[in-house]
């Protein structure tokens, strides 16, 4: 006899669906699975069989074939197992094929029956409902992700046994509640706070800056100075995610099986890969299902390179597009796959070998050569998409001590929300940007227009600082985010200086 | 193509075959000067073998015999534009005759009559402070309008001593190898700079690259050039330091920049002035050591707000923390980085890295 049942594979951030087709006929014993599928498909032969068994159910003496329509799209992972089981039940008889009619099966079996979480539910059963579908049985380990989707029919079954009981009626179970992203902001405990970062003046005012135009960052300061302890707090400093940023996260989250127990990702993301990383790990790919990346795992949060010389080079010049366009497309032989990457990169390094360099008590070892050749590892292109250039310091121990009261991430956040309010009005009419940092040429002269006096100050600062010409319009971007910050309309004079001040690496060093 | 008398032609032939010193030398007073030893070369070539071997020696004598070596050697200086100043020339300084150990030749780039003017040594090692940094350029700046300031080509103190230099007049760069390399390659465009204004000067023939012994051989021909030198900055073991030892060993007024306790880049500094060298934090310092006049252009001074002066002040001796500063002005530091900009811009701090400042 034949059944059909749905199922749905995923391809990028997008799902498939799948229609797994069971026929049992008289014949020697034996079980064929057709439909492009990959080894772990395959296998799944061994566990829908134990599974089977191991739920008291009957697996066939008959030749029993399995096809994964449509043929022609290669299917990965073990999404399939309880939709095969569900087919193969229903082909013998001993599930009416009219339960089964409507539902979409997704999850992975365990050889005693029991329902494994699979990756990317959130995607996938966002796909599905875009495509009509209404009815769903998926792994209990899935319901949080799959909470948040309002409109869906979802049951969470532990076990095939538990999805069996339900799909003939005799222990149906309870659609999952809808879960509100409310209460999960509202649990949500940033782990960094800016208030435990004693000291630092310089470089918290930098964060703030940076945050609030969406400016990239760069941290130079000595081992110890608490690079990385700055960079942590970014996260805690942005606007809170809206529900649409949040689903949009989850969803890569999910599809790189990366996500909590909570089910949605209510705080932003901090990726801080390691410098080994290759260019594949940071933009995505893989040779056949192209998972994301570093880059698009950091989406609408923070991409934090640690010791930013020690990458590899072909993993930082990869970033370049991304950085600009605000998505990566990863292209492969078997397609193309478009991932968002629309991240916030702080990255951080020594200011030179030694790492003491500008340190009162240790004293730098570094020739000059030495220092060059070090700061010359991260090519120029890529320092040019880094607004804002921050010196960290090491903490004085009193400092460490002190019980000087420091601000809070809240309180800092609070000054950002107004100043990317403020941006939202500006560019409400401006299709694709968000924050000063989006800014192309057009949208500088429209809103950074310059009085004489800050455009002699300008001219003024690059003679006698020695910049490099290409900081101008990112000088100017950055003044615009320091005035948004301060409420002026304008862009005043002391706004030029203090971005001035961010351009530490464009000066000629002597 | 500049022209040679016949006793300058064989010094520069002489200084062709890329001999040592002490082998050059030799053979330089084997005769009567090298034109001599030229012309006596077949009676003489057998001591002039023990001092530079047979090697070498057949190599001289093929080159007696030929009708073009010599003017094929000259075309080739003349067409990398290399005028050659030999011991016997008019251009060649008189101070720099007189060290125990003056080159044979000096290859120049660049107005060979800086030569005769009056020349004062500025030399720092590749570790210098970037407030020295800035004081070096001011010091090369005020004394170029009195001499012509020579220094080497290294990064740090020397690059800094050529560019405040070069703002003002013509510079005089030695450098340690022949005109076919330059070193440190980052200073290529300073060395064009400086030939083009002044001069740049060699005692080695084009090819010869830049190699260790070559250096401590080029200061002294910076302290034999120069009627003093001014040290901004040495480490305990700086090659810095050997500048100054020769000169003080020619008689040479020797100055050095002041250091605090346990700043490397200054120990060799105030290991001078405890021997010889004068201690120098001003340029009247150097002016009245050679009586003459700092008849500077009124500088302009750049006037200073209320809280820039305040901020100025509260830099202390050494290199202050941007919280330091902000601690004592009593600002927030967010609204520290104006005036602080400001005075950079206007030369009167400088940034040390890690949000430390120093006055110039």
């Amino acid at each position: 006899m034949l059944s059909k049942v749905t199922s749905f594979a995923l391809s990028g951030l997008e799902g498939v669906p799948v229609e797994v087709e069971t026929d049992v006929q008289s014949g020697l014993p034996g079980y064929e699975l057709v439909g492009l599928p990959d080894a772990a498909v395959k296998e799944s032969r061994e566990r829908v069989r134990s599974a089977l068994k191991n739920s008291g159910k009957n697996f066939p003496t008959r030749k029993v074939t399995v096809n994964l329509a449509p043929a022609d799209l290669r299917k990965e992972g073990a999404y399939f197992d309880l939709a095969i089981a569900v087919g193969i039940l229903t082909a013998t008889g001993q599930l009416d094929p009219s339960h089964t009619a409507g539902y979409v099966f997704l999850g992975e079996l365990a050889l005693d029956g029991a329902l494994r979480p699979v990756a990317g539910i959130l995607p996938l059963l966002i796909s599905a409902k875009a495509g009509g579908y209404r009815k769903f049985v998926i792994p209990a380990g899935n319901a949080g992700e799959a909470s948040y989707i309002e409109g869906i029919e979802t049951y969470a079954a532990s076990s095939l046994l538990q999805a069996v009981d339900h799909l003939s009626g005799f222990s149906p179970l309870a659609a999952l509640p809808v879960s509100r992203y409310g209460a999960a902001v509202a649990a949500r405990r940033e782990k960094f706070d800016l208030a435990f970062v004693k000291g630092q003046a310089v470089a918290k005012r930098a964060l703030e800056v940076a945050v609030s135009g969406n400016h990239n960052l760069l941290l130079v300061g000595p081992p110890g100075a608490g690079k990385t302890m700055l960079a942590r707090c970014i996260p805690g400093i942005m606007p809170s995610m809206t529900f649409e940023e949040a689903l949009e996260v989850t969803k890569i989250h999910s599809v790189a099986g990366i996500l909590g127990e909570e089910g949605i990702v209510t705080s932003r993301p901090f990726r801080s890969p390691h410098h080994t990383a290759t260019a594949v790990a940071i933009c995505g790919g893989g040779s056949r299902a192209v998972k994301p990346g570093e880059i698009s795992l950091a989406h609408d949060g923070v991409l934090f390179l640690d010791e930013l010389p020690e990458y590899h080079r072909s993993a930082l010049e990869a970033l370049r597009q991304p950085l600009e366009d605000g998505v990566i497309t990863v292209t492969r032989s078997s397609g193309a796959v478009t991932f968002p990457a629309n991240f916030m990169l702080c990255a951080s390094m020594n200011p030179c070998p030694c790492g003491n360099y500008g340190s009162a008590d240790r004293p730098c070892t570094c020739s000059p050569a030495a220092i060059r050749k070090y700061r010359a590892r991260v090519s120029g292109p890529l320092l040019d998409r880094i607004d804002i250039q921050v010196e960290v310091d090491s903490v004085k121990y009193e400092d460490l001590v002190s019980e000087r009261e420091e601000e809070s991430s809240a309180a800092v956040r609070e000054r950002v929300e107004r100043a990317r309010e403020v941006q939202r009005r500006r560019f409400s009419d401006r299709p694709g940007i968000l924050t000063n940092a989006d800014m192309g040429e057009r949208e500088l002269r429209a809103f950074c227009a310059l009085s004489p006096e800050c455009e002699s100050i300008l001219r003024l600062s690059f003679e006698r600082l020695r910049l490099s010409a290409r900081a101008r319009a990112r000088i100017i971007k950055v003044a615009r985010t320091v005035a948004d910050l301060a409420g002026e309309e304008k862009i005043l004079p002391a706004h030029i200086l203090e971005a001035v001040s961010y351009r530490t690496y464009d000066r000629e060093q002597v | 193509m500049p022209s040679y008398t016949k006793e300058e032609k064989a010094e520069i032939w002489l200084d062709s075959f890329g001999l040592d010193y002490t082998k050059k030398s030799k053979l330089y007073h084997l005769a009567d000067g090298p034109y001599a030893l030229a012309a006596a070369f077949s009676r003489l070539r057998g001591r002039a073998e023990e001092i530079a071997g047979s090697e070498a020696c057949a190599k001289m004598e093929r080159s007696l015999r030929s009708s073009v070596y010599l003017a094929e050697l000259l075309a080739g200086y003349a067409e990398k534009s290399i005028a050659c100043v030999s011991y016997s020339s008019p251009y060649y300084p008189e101070a720099l005759r007189q060290i125990p150990d003056p080159p044979l030749v000096l290859y120049c780039k660049g107005d060979v009559s800086l030569l005769q003017t009056r020349k004062f040594a500025i030399v720092g090692s590749r570790r210098t402070l970037p407030q020295v940094v800035k004081q070096t350029e001011k010091f090369a700046a005020g004394l170029a309008r009195h001499f012509t300031i020579v220094t080497g080509l290294a990064e740090g103190g020397d690059t800094a001593a050529a560019l405040g230099a070069l703002a003002v007049g013509p510079v005089i760069c030695v450098l340690a190898y022949g005109f076919d390399h330059v070193y440190p390659s980052c200073n290529a465009d300073l060395l064009a700079k400086a030939e083009q204004k002044g001069l740049a000067v060699s005692e080695y023939l084009p090819h010869e690259e830049p190699r260790g012994f070559r250096f401590p051989a080029r200061n002294r021909i910076i302290a034999g050039l120069s009627e003093g030198v001014l040290v901004v900055s040495a480490g305990a073991k700086s090659g810095t330091r050997s500048t100054a030892e020769r000169a003080f060993e020619y008689g040479r007024d020797v100055f050095a920049f002041p250091y605090g306790i346990g700043v490397p880049s200054g120990v060799g500094c105030n290991a001078l002035i405890k021997e010889y060298a004068k201690l120098t934090d001003d340029l009247v310092d150097i002016a009245a050591a050679f009586g003459i006049n700092l008849t500077e252009a009124a500088q302009e001074q750049a006037a200073l707000s209320p809280s820039e002066s305040a901020v100025f002040g509260a830099i202390c001796a050494g290199a202050s923390h941007a919280e330091e500063i902000a601690a004592k002005c009593a600002m927030p530091v967010s609204a520290l980085s104006v005036p602080l900009t400001l005075l950079q811009m206007k030369g009167k701090i400088v940034s040390c890295g890690g949000n430390r400042y120093a006055k110039v």
